[in-house]
């Protein structure tokens, strides 16, 4: 299970998370959907540890994991730009945590044959189309073994045509590893194509909805009152 | 025909008058005889080992503490350590090196150090090659600093997801990752290092064939009056600059077109 309870952030006066309060379950692939400057990245920093919350909890599998720095929580994030290491091959960086015991061998070649990335193991990140880069970057995360993912809007640079392949092969891998997964996008059709549950982020606040439809119709209404 | 315009009329001829022509004069004045009495000089041969040994140590602890300073710039931006480090980046820009080697000699010499030998530090090789790197760590530091705010710091939030402490992740990725940069602010300090006349001459000496370096020994020739020598030395300090500039250049250009697309 991964909570989060009451997180409140601001920058300086910049309120941009006002209480929020957020559960995802093992096996569940909660899609949240907000327009741009919203904060889901922040929501993600602090779940993540590389952002302290002014106020709030953040649980991974029953734990406080609040205080804790980034490697000591176990989650596994792919972010806006998938940051794969330029420096080592493909198998270098899906194998990046070995180095510290975590994941093996096994879930290695198991994410390769998923993904499908045999043939691109010996390639530097920069001869990857932003497709192949995505697919390395969750398997990098996943190898790790992770009691939690989260993905920051993981296929931005992937064309439409291809999303429509790479989005349901994303989910069967993430329902596979039977972990909570939080999955970031601005695009309600995206989610459509890959959540099992859906939130909103809105003024600084989650709120469930049934369907992305529904976010279609709050995005819709915000982008008009912020074109105004 | 083209209109020229002020800045090129402006540009050309004191760029040549000031800039190429000085060097030139140099090149122009290398005869044989004082090339041949240069080279037979082992106190010459001296002075180049001399500036080779200190000014390659000079770079190497320079880059050294540059990688600390990026590391507190990476992680630790807030903190009074950085905020310092970070002032004295830019402040002895305006110092004297004369100022700088006096600061040296009060700071290492028999004064403070009494018990490293009868001038302290002061008057060694050591104390060249500290002179040295005083005045080229600021060059690597900025050169480090001005990289690594380059990089995409979601590379670290990932390393620190994967386990990495923040010592880890600057070893495994932005070390790497600043390759270029590291190699640059190497040869710049080194480059820097060499042409250091005035903290080396106040805090390391001008002892011919003990502390002496190119720069102090193209300075004694003309005080002793041997200008073809000191002509053929300066020379071969144009040499060495070259080489240094050409390494950069080609070594950029050679990372530019094996970086590909990222
Ligand atoms: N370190 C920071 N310092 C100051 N303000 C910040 C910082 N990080 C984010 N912000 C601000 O917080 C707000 C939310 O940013 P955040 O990156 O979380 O949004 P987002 O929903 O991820 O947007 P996008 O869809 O563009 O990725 C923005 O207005 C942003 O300017
Ligand atoms: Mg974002």
């Amino acid at each position: 299970m991964l909570e989060i309870r009451d997180v409140y952030k601001s920058f300086g006066k910049q309120k941009v998370l006002n209480g929020v309060s957020l559960k995802v379950s093992p096996g569940e692939l909660q899609v949240l959907i907000g327009l741009n400057g919203s904060g889901k990245t922040t929501l993600l920093k602090i779940l993540t540890g590389l952002l302290e919350p002014d106020k709030g909890k953040v649980q991974i599998g029953g734990r406080d994991v609040t205080q804790l720095p980034p490697e000591e929580r176990y989650i596994g994030y792919v972010p806006q730009h998938t940051a794969l290491f330029s420096h080592l091959t493909v198998k270098e960086n899906i194998l990046y945590s070995l180095h510290h015991g975590r994941g093996s061998e096994e879930t290695f070649h198991h994410m390769v044959d998923l993904l499908a990335l045999e043939p691109y193991l010996g390639r530097k990140p920069g001869e990857l189309s932003g497709g192949y880069r995505s697919r390395v970057a969750l398997a990098r995360a996943l190898t790790s073994t992770p009691k939690a993912m989260l993905l920051d809007e993981p296929i931005t640079e992937v064309d439409r045509a291809k999303k429509e392949h790479i989005l349901p092969l994303f989910r069967s891998v993430l329902v596979e590893m039977n972990i909570p997964v939080l999955y970031i996008t601005h695009d309600p059709w995206e989610a459509e194509q890959i959540g099992t549950s859906f939130s909103i982020m809105k003024d600084g606040n989650v709120t469930r909805i049934n369907s992305p439809a529904e976010a279609f119709a709050i995005v819709r209404e915000q982008a008009l009152c912020d074109g105004e | 025909m083209r209109k020229v315009s002020t800045w090129e009329l402006l540009f050309v001829p004191l760029f040549f008058l000031l800039i190429v022509y000085p060097i030139a004069a140099i090149v122009g004045n290398v005869t044989v005889e004082g090339m041949e009495r240069t080279f037979a000089d082992p106190i010459f041969w001296d002075a180049v080992k001399n500036t080779l040994i200190t000014a390659f140590f000079a770079a190497l602890l320079g880059v050294l503490l540059a990688l600390g300073f990026g590391y507190f710039y990476i992680f630790h931006p807030g903190t009074l350590v950085y905020k310092i480090a970070d002032f004295m980046n830019d402040f002895p820009i305006a110092l004297p090196h004369t100022v700088a080697g006096l600061a040296l000699l009060l700071a290492f010499g028999r004064k403070m150090f009494w018990f490293a030998g009868p001038t302290g530090l002061a008057f060694t090789l050591l104390a060249v090659a500290l002179a040295m790197f005083f005045v080229s760590y600021p060059l690597a530091a900025r050169t480090i600093a001005a990289s690594a705010d380059e990089i995409d710091m979601d590379l670290i939030a990932v390393a620190r997801t994967l386990g990495d402490s923040p010592a880890n992740a600057y070893r495994r990725v932005v070390i790497p990752v600043l390759g270029e940069a590291i190699f640059s602010a190497y040869v710049l300090s080194f480059a820097r290092s060499l042409s250091e006349f005035a903290a080396v001459i106040m805090f390391g000496g001008n002892v011919p064939g003990m502390t002496q370096v190119l720069a102090s020994y193209v300075f004694s020739k003309v005080e002793e009056g041997e200008i073809g020598m000191a002509v053929t030395a300066s020379a071969f300090c144009i040499l060495l600059s070259l080489l240094l500039v050409l390494t950069l250049r080609l070594r950029g250009k050679y990372y530019a077109r094996n970086k590909g697309c990222i």
